[in-house]
Order: C-alpha cells, then structure tokens, then sequence
C-alpha cells in the first residue's frame, strides 16, 4: 500500500501524535492509581484501638441489634448428664439382681489372678437340669459385662459335647474351677482342642475325683492335668 | 295466597328499585321457582364425603389412633436383660429421653387434626432462627433441639403445653411402636434392596451374579415399565417403624425405657415412642408421665 503524500494529508502526524500522548497519559494514569482503581486494595476501618479484642466484639456485633428480644426459657434438667452411660445402668442394676455377692464377676475379672481361664476344667451346676463340665474353650466377653459367656466342651457316650453358659444366667447356680491348666494356655480360644489330636476326652474322672475330695471322700488322683489322660485313651485305641 | 307466599314474594325488592337487574320478560317454571343450589357444581353440606379427602383419611385414621401422646428419646445402644422367671435372656435397646417437653397442641379446629407437638434436647438461642425462637417463646417453652407430632385421637390427649414427658410415661410390660429413620446404605443393587435373588454362581452364568434380572415383559403387556417397579437405588435413611415392643425396664429417673428388640437407626438417633395401636391401650392415669415444671403457669389445654 502507497503511503499518502503529505500535501494531501497535513494533519497526519499531528493526529499520530495525539494519539500517542493519550496512550502516554493513560498508562500514567494507570501506574499512578493503583488504589484509586482497586479499592479492595485500601484499608476498609481504621486500626483497632489498643484494648480491642475481636472475640469480644464478634459476640457484642453478632446478634441482632436493634430487634425486639425474644425471651428464651432455661431447659429444664438433663436427665442425660444425671446418667451419661444407661446401657451401664442398665447393666448394673442387672448385676446387683444376678450377682449379689459379686463373685461371678470375680470368677473372670481381668484383675483377678485366680480367675477362670481357657483350658481350665469347670463345672456349671444349673437350677433346672443337669450339672455340666468340660473344658473350657473359650471366654466370650461383648458389648457389655452381662453378655459375658463360657464354652466348655467335654465328651459324653464318647462323643464330643460343647455347650455355652451364659455366665450371668439365673439358671446357672453356681460355676467351679474342677482343675486349672498346668501352663497358661497361649490362646484366647482353644479351638484346635476340637481336633482329635489335641482332643482331652472325657473329663469325667477329674471331675469324679473333685466332687469326692469336695465332699471329703479319699483322694485319688489320677493325674495332674486333663492332658495327662489323654495318652491313656489314645492308648485304648480311640484315635 | 297465604302469607307465606307474599312473605315469599316480597323476599326481593321490587324490579324497578333495583334496574341493573335484568328483567326477565318470559316467564319460566324456573323464574317463578328459582332453585336452592344454583351452582352447577356438586358442592353442599349433605352430600357424602369423597373417600380421596382429608376429611375421609382423618376419620379412617380415628379409631387408630393413641390415646395420649409419646415420648421423643435418643437410641442408646443395645444389651440383654434377663428374665428372672424364665431365666432367658431377651435382647434390649435401651431408649433415653432428654428434656422431653410439649411445645404446643395441633387442633382439629384450627389444623385439621389432634396432635401433641413435643421437643426434646436444647439448643443455643443464637443457633436458632427468629421466627424458631418466636415460636418457642409464645409457648413459653425453652428451646429444643428436636421437635416431632404425635398424633392422638381426641382433645383429652393433648397434655398440657410446657409438661416434661418422664420415662414413666410407659410401664413396664406394656407394648410400644418406636420409629426412627433407618441408617442409610447408600446406592444398593436389588439383592440388597429387595431381596432378589441374583443369578447362580455358575452353570454358564458369565459376569451377571447379582443382577436384577428382567424389569417386566415384553411386547402383549405394554412393553413398558410399571410404577413401582423394586429397582436399585438408595436404601435406608426413612422413616420406619417397629410395632408391639414390650417394655422392659424403666428408669424415670435417669429417664430410661428399656424396649425389647431393635429399633432402627444408628446409635444417638431420635426415636418417637408411643403406645402401640395393635395392642389394647395401657391402662394408666392420664396424669403419669407428665410433670408440669415448677414456676410455670399451669395453662390447661383448653386455654391454649
């Protein structure tokens, strides 16, 4: 394209530089005001005072200045601060009805050294039916202490029997150590008793022997743990 | 023409004190007898009521419901209690009520029904809203976290406004329904939802176990998806409700309901309470369970 002559457009640079002078003033303009344009950018307030404390003047600005106060009543009592865990209150007032003299309790309180362990030989005398016992294969113990429950397991005609007792049962009148397990069991549940060759049999002559000497018959011991039997009736052939 | 006829006559002024009315220049049997109901509409007192109305699901509802109102606790959690004749353990929920109080009456009158309102828990004022606040404070009743309906047959149930509700409402060996929003399980598949019973594992059957299966038939029955079909989707979190829960325990003290069995929902979840319609009514004063507190002004409920 031909540049115009200049006797045919005099005001030419003129107009040029006009133009160049308004993009001059506006980036001027521009570095200049910086706050003028971003009034985001100044102080809204003036600095607090020395014994401002903005917790304070949240709380006093929050709530509704100005507007009629609607009263406000105090609650009544909590009955859930006078009893802040129930099920336990439940649970207790159960227990003084089960367990008057706290001994079921102590039986397999985690604090007692002479509790009932798995592997122990116990003996449950229920109210209505036969009195049971076997060895102990587990201690099952939920939510709460009235749940607490035992496994024992024994064999009857030679056949093997478990049962579970409800520790805290009204029909389980009484539960006795017949036998402690010579060395602490290192399971929580002895489970693997149920295979025939940890099988401890019948615990039925322990069990004989300790209801003769309770009763202040004439000693016979047989052996010293459940486990000692146990090769006498591989012996007989059973496994 | 007897005096009742001129009486009859004369029941309108004269047409020519009244001009906007349009005269009527022939004379018809229904000018001369103008008839009772002039709206083409079927609208009046003596007509029967439609069986889709409000007027005809409240006075199906009647004769269901409770007496007296319930009570709103928090689930607690659950334990076994036994029973000291039969010496068998029943599984219990234990159910505590908190600052149970009625807030105000619904009225047949003004609502359309009988229901007591009541609230339970607290709640700071500045985390209530005004027009909450307003309510509370025509009541004269302290603020509440949680407020629900029961519904009751008639104005003898409404207790009065500002009565704790005691854990002694209910008493022992009597029979509750208890509801309470379910927890909710989230997207589940039919299987879970509804019970279906997916595919078998095997026999040829590739990547379709738990399926659900045909959604209906096909051409010759519409070829369309009924309303209502059981499909996936959310499951949980509504409201449902257990019925004939027996009492077990109660404790009005520590404000204390044992229920036996389940009721639904997570732990610390609001449960309403009240006496179970499917069973015959408890037989207790109207006064048990509900203790005006003191220095508050003892307002009937027929002043409300």
């Amino acid at each position: 394209m031909a540049t115009p002559s200049r006797s045919l457009r005099p005001l030419g640079p003129l107009k040029q530089a006009l133009r160049r002078c308004r993009a001059e003033r506006q980036q001027q303009r521009r570095h200049a005001s910086t706050e003028a344009l971003y009034p985001s950018l100044q102080p809204r307030y003036p600095p607090p005072s020395p014994g401002f404390r903005p917790s304070q003047a949240i709380k006093q600005n929050r709530f509704e200045e100005g507007m009629r106060k609607i009263p406000v009543i105090p609650p009544p009592r909590s009955t859930i601060k006078a009893c802040r865990d129930p099920i336990q209150a439940v649970t207790q007032s159960q227990l003084t009805v089960l367990d008057p003299n706290g001994a079921r309790t102590r039986l397999f309180a985690p604090s007692n050294p002479d509790r009932a362990q798995p592997g122990d030989i116990l003996h449950v005398r229920l109210r209505n039916g036969e009195p049971f016992s076997g060895v102990c294969l587990s201690i099952r113990q939920r939510h709460q202490p009235i749940d607490t429950a035992i496994l024992l397991r024994n064999q009857l005609t030679r056949i093997g029997v478990e049962m579970w007792f409800k520790v805290y049962s009204p029909n389980v009148e009484a539960i006795e150590v017949v036998q402690r397990k010579e060395k602490r069991a290192r399971r929580a549940n002895l489970y693997y008793m149920r295979q025939s060759r940890h099988d401890v049999g019948s615990v039925e002559g322990v069990v004989r022997g300790w209801l003769r000497q309770k009763s202040g018959g004439n000693v016979r011991v047989k052996g010293r743990d459940a486990n000692s039997s146990k090769k006498k009736n591989n012996k007989r052939g059973r496994n | 023409m007897s005096t009742k006829g001129i009486a009859r006559l004369f029941q309108r002024p004269p047409r020519f004190l009244c001009p906007s009315v349009s005269r009527q220049f022939v004379r018809t049997l229904k000018s001369i007898h103008p008839g009772k109901n002039s709206s083409r509409f079927n609208h009046g007192h003596n007509l029967p009521i439609l069986g889709s109305s409000h007027t005809a699901a409240f006075l199906r509802k009647e004769p269901m419901l409770p007496l007296r109102t319930g009570a709103l606790a928090i689930k607690k959690g659950m334990t076994g209690v036994y029973d000291p004749e039969t010496c068998r353990r029943v599984p219990c929920t234990v159910l505590q009520l908190d600052r149970c109080q009625v807030i105000s009456h619904k009225r047949r009158d003004t609502h359309g029904y009988w229901a007591v309102q009541v609230g339970s828990g607290t709640k700071e004022a500045r985390n209530v809203s005004r027009p909450e606040r307003g309510h509370f404070a025509a009541q004269e009743v302290p603020l509440k976290e949680h407020v629900v309906e029961f519904r009751v047959k008639d104005e003898e149930g409404l207790p009065g406004v500002g009565s704790i509700i005691t854990a002694d409402l209910f008493k022992e060996g009597q029979f509750v329904d208890t509801r309470a929003v379910t927890r909710g399980m989230g997207f589940a598949g039919g299987m879970k939802r509804w019970g279906f019973s997916g595919q078998p594992a095997s026999h040829g059957t590739s990547l379709t176990h738990r399926a659900m299966g045909s959604a209906g038939p096909s051409q010759g029955s519409g070829s369309r998806v009924l309303p209502g079909k059981k499909m996936a989707g959310r499951m949980g979190g509504e409201m449902h409700t257990v019925q004939n829960l027996k009492v077990v325990k109660v404790d009005a003290e520590n404000g204390i309901v044992v229920v036996h069995g389940a009721v639904p929902g997570p732990k610390n979840s609001m449960v309403k309470i009240q006496d179970a319609i499917k069973k015959p009514w408890p037989e207790v004063d109207a006064a048990v369970g509900l203790m005006m507190p003191e220095g508050m002004p003892t307002r009937l409920a027929a002043e409300v």
